[in-house]
Formats: C-alpha cells, structure tokens, sequence
C-alpha cells in the first residue's frame, strides 16, 4: 500500500491486488450485515456498534430515537459502501478520490474497523500481532491494516481543510 | 455539565420547552477503543465548525476522561447531533442534563 497523499483537489493512494482484494471482501461483509433481516442480527454486538442506542438509560428515548433516525443511518452506510465500491480498484491500483468520495471512504473505513474491532475484541492494550499467521493474527493484522490506511486518509483530508482555510 | 467548551446553541423557546430551558439536553461523545484521535478531531471539527484547538480540547477530555459533552440545546437538536455522529461512527448519546 501507498498511503493516502493529497494531490491537487484530490486525496490519491496505490493498493496491491491483495489489498484491494481483502477491502473487497470486507466490503462484502458489512453489506451482508447491513441487508440482514434486523431479526436475525438482534443482539449482534457489530449492529449494536454500528447503529448505537441514542440514550444509555432510557429505553422509551432510545426506541424513539431510533425509529426517527435508523432508517436514514442504514442508508446512509449503504450509500458510502457503494461509493467506495465504486472507487476501488478490483486488481489493485490506483485510488483517487474527490472531497465527497473522501468523506464516504473515512466512515466506512471506519465502520470496517468499529466491526472488525468489535468482533476480535479491540481494547485500548491492543498491540499489532507478532505473529500474523493464525486466523486471530490476520484478523488483527487486517485491522491495522485498515487503520494505517484510514489514518492515512483522515490525515490527507485534514491537510486538505488546512489548506483551504 | 456542559463543559465550558460546549457551544451554548440558543433555544428556539415555544410552549412545552419552556419548563426545560433551564435544563437543555446534551449530546456527549463516549470513549472507545477503536475511533482514532485524529478521526474524532476532524470529525468534530467536520460537524460542529470547531477549530482545531476546540476540537482537540474536547477529543482529549474524551479520551482521557471517557466522555465529553459536545454540544446542547433543545432536546430534537441534541437527537439530530447524535444521529449525525453516529453517522461517522462516534459513539454518541443525548440526555437531559443532570
């Protein structure tokens, strides 16, 4: 991977076929999430990530909230999903992105993280594996992985706002 | 509660927010291990017009102290702020204030 840079208007990095590959399969994976009958992921610490409870006591503010904003949250998730979908190449390569691509890449970078993180059970202690070989290394291996590249782009983009102002 | 970083948005007052003006609803940023600090900064500064120092002050405070109020009014701005950072994935939540 060549992290993000900002070039011109645009925020620019360089994925290998392997990376663009594994950011597709996670892509994948938060769709088949977010498709999901709600039934069927009720409970589901992810879903609880990424779609949180407005309130952490009252569960009559909770439901309302949620009934007035979930709708619009989910389709807002789809909506950035597709675009980075749509600005990744399948082979590897280049990737370019506008202020508005940007934006959508950083939450569901994000949102990749809040569930990959979720589910191998991130703390503050985490530390990057010694030993990527394992299913739980590579699983943590791929989650910094995607840290590096979002930390890349909050970066690039934050340089980019510094710039114009 | 509201730290004296919190924006104090002034309330559009009508008949049933009158008994609550003096206890505005907050919108508070917790803690978590996975959002970075620079994510968290540029999206406070992204939704909430912050400067850097601003945003900074209020990322460190929730890093450090685990929560941080970052912004209050009347409670269906407080419910629009939340739903707006959970749109980023900062976990947030809305209360009135104690």
């Amino acid at each position: 991977m060549r992290p993000f840079r900002r070039r011109g208007g645009d925020v620019v990095a360089r994925l290998d076929t392997a990376e663009a590959h594994v950011l597709g399969l996670l892509l994948d994976q938060l769709e088949q999430l977010l498709d999901a009958d709600p039934e069927d992921v009720d409970g589901d610490p992810v879903m609880a990530r990424l779609l949180p409870a407005g309130h952490r006591s009252d569960p009559e503010l909770a439901a309302d909230y949620r009934e007035l904003t979930e709708a619009a949250l989910r389709s807002g998730k789809t909506d950035d999903l597709a675009a980075v979908r749509a600005g990744l190449p399948p082979g590897g390569g280049e990737v370019r992105l506008d202020a508005e691509q940007a934006a959508s890449w950083l939450r569901t970078t994000n949102d990749l993280r809040l569930a990959l993180g979720e589910r191998i059970g991130v703390t503050e202690d985490t530390e990057p594996p010694e030993d990527p070989s394992g299913e739980e290394g590579q699983q943590l291996a791929v989650y910094y992985w995607l840290t590096a590249l979002q930390g890349s782009l909050v970066d690039a983009v934050a340089a980019g706002r510094d710039a114009r102002r | 509660m509201a730290g004296p970083l919190a924006p104090t948005r002034t309330p559009d007052p009508t008949v049933e927010e009158v008994e609550d003006l003096d206890r505005p609803w907050v919108t508070i940023v917790w803690n978590d291990p996975v959002n970075l600090m620079t994510y968290v900064t540029h999206v406070l500064r992204e939704l909430f017009g912050y400067d850097e120092p601003t945003a900074t002050t209020l990322m460190l405070q929730v890093h450090e102290e685990g929560r941080a109020v970052v912004s209050s009014g009347p409670r269906e701005r407080m419910e629009h702020d939340t739903s707006r950072l959970h749109a980023y994935g900062l976990w947030a939540t809305y209360q009135q204030d104690a």
